[in-house]
């Protein structure tokens, strides 16, 4: 928190409709931080099966392995869980274009209302992250 | 919930105006459009007009906190459904061949063992309350995705409502820091014209 200089103050009346842009950012900024941190562990979930799809290059071919589905291990072949690891991975990549394509547009949305509540209102308003 | 609710209908009426709420029953919460105006007309002095704005803020943080709630036990729900309907998916995939299929699952905590599951046509699904069903893979696997569709979209509702209470706490706070400093300056006018 802090005080303004008697300067800095702003003689604006705040209307319903500045109200509601304040309104409209705030929801926006909380839906972009929710979603930075989907993102981020949506990302750190296909680097996982990244990892993964190199390490299976390595496997026995002729070998079973133990695949975690659900609860339990299953014994499946190389080759169908590399297909399982595909078939998540795909999911992922597409889930995370959503991402990344939602965040851009929070973001557009975003700074064209910091423009009009920071051209009326000047130092009167602060929409900065901490 | 509903006393919270209900309470926060009783403060806001009582400012005035028909009440509007959202699509679940969360009233909104007043503008204020001139300050001056709305001090004038409650004609009850400032301190406690913002007093009782900030008891509205109070309420609609409580609500906020219950709603948090509610998302962290669906947030944890989903992927349990998921994991759950993950494996029936599979056993469908299985139905069909005659090889049974080896696993290795979890007995009790930290405590693991092999089996040979033939493959089967039907599961048992736990539905709470020590109740247990057995259901063809197919039924199983509707159901299953009927409830996962139900989270998901109390879910999507819970997010909602959260977005519609931060936005009637970011009016409210609005509303708080426009009477506090229509009060400042009020009285800084009135002190330079007693000074003079």
């Amino acid at each position: 928190m802090r005080m303004l200089n008697q300067e800095e103050e702003v003689d604006a009346e705040v209307t319903w409709e500045d109200q509601q842009r304040i309104n409209s950012f705030s929801k926006l900024n909380a839906k972009y931080s929710d979603l930075e941190t989907t993102y981020e562990s949506k990302k750190q979930e296909k680097g996982f099966l990244d990892d993964l799809t190199e390490e299976l290059e390595l496997a026995d071919e002729d070998e079973l392995i133990k695949y975690k589905i659900g609860e339990a291990f299953i014994n499946i072949s190389v080759e169908q869980a590399q297909q399982r690891i595909e078939k998540d991975k795909e999911i992922l990549i597409q889930e995370l274009e959503q991402l990344q394509h939602e965040m851009n547009d929070l973001n557009g949305q975003m700074s064209q209302l910091k423009v009009h509540l920071y051209g009326k209102f000047g130092k009167a308003i602060n929409l900065e992250k901490d | 919930m509903s006393t919270t609710q209900s309470e926060i209908e009783k403060s806001n009426s009582s400012v005035e105006t028909v009440l509007e709420t959202n699509p679940r029953g969360i009233p909104k919460v007043q503008f204020v459009e001139n300050v001056e105006e709305f001090i004038t007309k409650s004609s009850a002095p400032v301190e406690v007009t913002l007093g009782k704005f900030q008891e509205t803020v109070a309420k609609y943080k409580f609500m906020e906190i219950n709603f948090l709630n509610r998302k962290k036990a669906l947030e944890l729900k989903i992927p349990e459904i998921s994991k759950t309907l993950s494996v029936v998916e599979f056993l469908v995939s299985k139905q069909d061949s005659d090889e049974p299929m080896e696993t290795t699952f979890e007995l009790n905590d930290t405590l693991w063992a092999n089996a040979k599951i033939k493959s089967t046509k039907t599961v048992n699904l736990w539905l709470g309350a020590n109740v247990m069903l057995e259901y063809t893979l197919q039924e199983a696997k509707e159901l299953l995705e009927n409830k996962l569709d139900t989270a998901q979209n109390a879910l999507k509702n819970v997010l909602e409502d959260l977005e519609f209470l931060r936005e009637q706490v970011t009016t409210m706070e609005v509303n708080i820091a426009r009477v506090f400093n229509w009060d400042v300056k009020r009285r800084r006018t009135l002190k330079t014209t007693s000074s003079v």
